[in-house]
């Protein structure tokens, strides 16, 4: 295998642009990836990092644009170019077929007659080159996430890649995981020339890692600089962006709408006991810590935003709130009392409604009624000892979704029939009709319409007014700014800080999302 | 950790909504025709008559009061399995297993039976519960297998179902369990005494005419109310949230492993019951044999399937599974070979299972179809582009 040419491993992006609908996902994005550099890709949630990189992988087509390779133009239709190109990229989800062996697992995708012996022959040798050792004939269910990542890189690897891709590596591993990881791409591209781009949203790795670093934000790029050159507050401040500042000085000034003033605790809420408290929650699956002693506090009529990127511990915040899992260690508070959230009922009965981040998955049961979902909290109030009053859950369905404004064609129709806005506002609806004293909403805006995501702001503001705590989980920037007077930033599984809104400024909330612990 | 639950029912045993009714209506008159040609193919090619075949069908199951005599008694342990079937694959549990727990259903009941010496209508009862224990233990050592070392509920309760089969053999040919007794140092056979007849199910109507059997009205009345909790009780209820959603059912305060587990258990009780009826009634010889159930068990099962977990709509289909039980019996003793009984019943099992599954396929795909695109695009809005 000789060294790549330096000048051919080049790949220049110019003015690649891609929209889906009315959504611009890369906006005249133009990138140069230098060979024997690790570049840095930068940005929140939305920014267009994937889909320029899925763009480059032959995954998704590029509205215009051009891209070149040793200063030709090429075209990548579809992932065998991009291959052929040597474009190869490793996912933040591994793509491991679990019951299969590593080797197994590193072949997949070629043709040919199958030799275990030279399979397992080549997976030891590049392992060995790059400092991965691994066994070949282990199973992949039996291996630690490190040892995936090794898995996907030796796969990636051995295909000789001039440019190699990698999307978010380090979210499933240790520090001394990501430490070893990153020795392996700094021998990756100083001994054998080749490119990397990283993709990360951790300003630390970004820094210490990578030789250039560029920055999207909404699908343009906003910055671009040599990593020796720039810092942390810099790139804090340039993936979170100016508006926050704005926004914030805009609510000081009271001159954002007048609902979210009511949303702001009255003076008394600060030593008011808090109505919902995660102290040191932990959570554990597969080994990992996927919520690292977690604590957060919600007091009376206040809105706390939880924000970060995500894949930081949010999904399974949200499952243990929906009662679906167990706690590892620490507790969660209610009102003073300590729930155990995997008692079937529990969370409800002490006083907890949440509207889930995928309503499908945990929030209704689509082949059930209208009726039935909006009451299936609350079945004993309705019929007598054994059998169910229909008309009564009719009568009481329907008073709910006129309350909430749920269009439905009747009660009794199956809520697959609803539109995502009236399946949303039906959820809100069952969890708040059960007088929570605590509201959890996650992403409670994802996959609506802009006049649907007003009028969970309007609803969610009046929830807050009427005394209840809410906390607002959510990955869009626009969400805590619009409805939260505290704002705690989740990294990690962590809280890595609170600010209040006021003070929430780019480079404060970039560097707590960041990775980079509250100066 | 996640908490474990049952697995849920495979796709098949689950009904969309009724829109599609109509279309599902048509394929299956369309499929059990092409069932009934492809039949009688089958037959005119062996070399018999397929209109003298279905003649006999006719003549064995219907025709007579004679012949509803013996269909009848064919029905009530079909529909008493189908019935506990639509329990457990309602709460997305697919126990499979019935042939197994109505054999053991029938060898508890068979025990407590010849064992326990007591006269009048409390030894049936007696009977009863014990053939329903049986059942319901059977299933329930599946639930707690699945519990405590994750197997998969479909395979347990299938293989447990052989389990069943040499356990009933080995009670049968066991001179201190139930082998029958040995009178003037004759010779046994492999089956139990036969029950005392306080521990028989009765029949009323006369003899030759149509006889109907306790065991029926038994049945009848499981299939009511089994219908009336599922659709209207808090029970009820909660079974069906769980086979439709598991995450949103633990959401909603419902036990969802113990939910399973009972539904599971609930439906092994009613195969032993089923289990009882085959040992109580005349449909058999009231002695336990090692054949004793007969293929009752898949079959109900199998009458579940095609009534898609409704018990009222399982009243018909167990009738007909019955009608064909009792016709195909009359059908092989005019010559027609008794395997290919089976296979006409066969094919009209899959005339009847296959179309609402092909139509719901066939809906998916083009839904996925139709809604690739807006599919793709949306989630790579809402959650690839984006990282």
């Amino acid at each position: 295998m000789e060294l790549v040419e330096p000048e051919l491993a080049a790949l220049q992006l110019r003015g690649v642009s891609k929209r889906f609908g009315s959504v611009v996902a890369c906006d005249a994005v133009d990138l140069t990836v230098r060979a024997g550099e690790i570049h840095g890709l930068l940005g929140e949630n939305g920014a267009g990092k994937s889909t320029l990189m899925k763009i480059l992988l032959g995954l998704v087509h590029r509205d215009s644009g051009t891209i070149l390779q040793g200063g030709e133009p090429v075209t990548i239709a579809n992932p065998q170019q991009a291959a052929a190109l040597g474009v190869g990229m490793v996912h933040q989800h591994f793509s491991l077929i679990d019951p299969l062996t590593v080797w197994e697992n590193v072949i997949l995708g070629d043709t040919g007659k199958v030799d275990r012996k030279a399979a397992c022959a080549g997976v030891t040798r590049v392992a060995e080159r790059y400092g991965l050792p691994i066994d070949p004939l282990a199973r992949v269910d039996r291996l630690s996430a490190g040892e995936r990542q090794r898995v996907e890189l030796i796969k990636c690897l051995r295909r000789d890649p001039r440019t190699l891709i990698l999307d978010e590596p380090t979210s499933v591993l240790t520090l001394a995981e990501s430490g070893e990881l990153f020795s392996v791409l700094r021998r990756v591209v100083q001994d054998e020339g080749r490119a990397v781009i990283l993709i990360s949203h951790k300003l630390a790795e970004i820094t210490a890692a990578t030789d250039q670093v560029t920055v999207l934000r909404k699908g343009k790029v906003v910055f671009h600089s040599e990593t020796s050159q720039t810092g942390q507050q810099e790139l804090a401040r340039q993936m979170v962006g100016r508006e926050v500042s704005l926004r914030a000085e805009g609510a000081a000034l009271g001159l954002l709408p007048v609902e979210r003033r009511v949303a702001d605790p009255p003076p008394a809420a600060a030593a008011a006991e808090p109505v919902l408290a995660l102290r040191d929650v932990v959570v554990e699956l597969a080994g990992l810590r996927v919520l690292d002693r977690l604590s957060l506090e919600v007091a009376p009529g206040e809105i706390v935003g939880l924000y970060g990127v995500e894949g930081n511990g949010q999904v399974v915040l949200g499952d243990v709130l929906s009662g679906l899992m167990e706690l590892s260690g620490g507790r969660i508070e209610i009102d003073g009392q300590v729930v155990d959230p995997a008692r079937p009922g529990a969370l409800t009965r002490a006083g907890l409604g949440i509207v889930p981040e995928d309503r499908h998955r945990s929030g209704v049961a689509l082949d059930m009624s209208v009726a039935e979902n909006l009451l299936m909290k609350s079945l004993s109030e309705f019929g007598g000892r054994a059998l169910l009053s229909r008309r009564a859950m009719r009568e009481a369905a329907s008073r709910l979704a006129e309350e909430f404004n749920i269009s439905a064609p009747s009660m009794d129709a199956p809520v697959r029939s609803l539109s995502g806005g009236n399946q949303q506002r039906l959820v809100l609806a069952r969890e708040l009709s059960s007088k929570p004293k605590v509201l959890v909403a996650a992403q409670p805006t994802r996959g609506l319409d802009v006049g649907a995501i007003e009028d969970m702001y309007l609803r969610l503001r009046r929830v807050a007014a009427d005394g209840v705590g809410v906390l607002l989980i959510s990955t869009e920037l626009a969400d805590v700014m619009a409805l939260a007077s505290r704002i705690a930033v989740i990294s990690s599984g962590r809280i890595n800080g609170v600010l209040p809104t006021q003070d929430a400024t780019a480079e404060r909330l970039g560097l707590l999302v960041g990775g980079v612990v509250a100066a | 950790m996640r908490l474990p639950s049952l697995p849920i029912a495979p796709a098949l045993v689950r009904q969309p909504g009724a829109t599609h009714g109509w279309r599902v209506a048509g394929a299956t008159v369309a499929s059990v025709a092409i069932a009934l040609a492809l039949s009688a193919g089958l037959i005119a090619w062996t070399g018999d008559s397929p209109i003298a075949s279905a003649r006999a069908i006719y003549d064995g199951s219907v025709a007579s009061q004679d012949a509803w005599t013996t269909t009848l008694l064919y029905v009530a342990p079909l529909l008493l399995v189908a019935v506990g079937s639509c329990i457990s694959s309602s709460a997305g549990v697919f126990n499979i297993g019935q042939e197994g727990q109505v054999m053991i259903g029938a060898l508890t009941g068979a025990w407590v039976g010849l064992r326990l010496a007591i006269s009048g209508p409390v030894l049936l009862v007696l009977v009863a519960l014990a053939a329903a224990v049986g059942g319901a233990m059977w299933a329930g050592l599946c639930a707690l297998m699945h519990r405590t070392r994750g197997v998969n509920v479909v395979v347990s309760t299938l293989l447990m179902t052989f389990i069943a089969a040499q356990v009933v053999s080995y009670a049968v040919n066991t001179s201190w369990f139930l082998q029958e007794s040995r009178m003037n140092g004759g010779l046994v056979s492999s089956e139990s005494n036969q029950l005392p007849s306080a521990a028989r199910l009765g029949s009323f109507g006369h003899y030759p005419d149509l006889r109907i059997n306790g065991g029926l009205i038994i049945a009848l009345v499981a299939a009511a109310v089994v219908a009336l909790l599922l659709a209207r009780s808090r029970w009820g209820f909660r079974l069906r949230l769980r086979g439709l959603n598991p995450r949103v059912a633990q959401h909603a305060g419902v036990r969802v492993v113990a939910l399973g587990a009972i539904a599971l258990m609930i439906s092994g009780a009613f195969a032993g019951l089923a289990g009882m009826v085959l040992l109580t009634t005349p449909v058999g010889t009231n002695r336990l044999q090692p054949n004793i159930s007969g293929n009752i068990g898949w079959d109900g099962l199998l009458v579940a399937l095609v009534a898609r977990q409704r018990p009222v709509v399982a009243i018909p289909v167990a009738l007909l599974f019955g009608a064909l039980r009792s016709g195909g019996g009359f059908l092989a003793a005019t010559g027609v070979p008794p395997y290919l009984v089976d296979v006409v019943k066969s094919l009209l099992v899959l005339a009847f299972v296959l179309p609402g599954v092909l139509v719901t396929m066939l809906d998916r795909r083009t839904r996925a179809a139709s809604s690739t695109r807006s599919v793709t695009s949306r989630a790579v809005v809402t959650n690839e582009v984006v990282a």
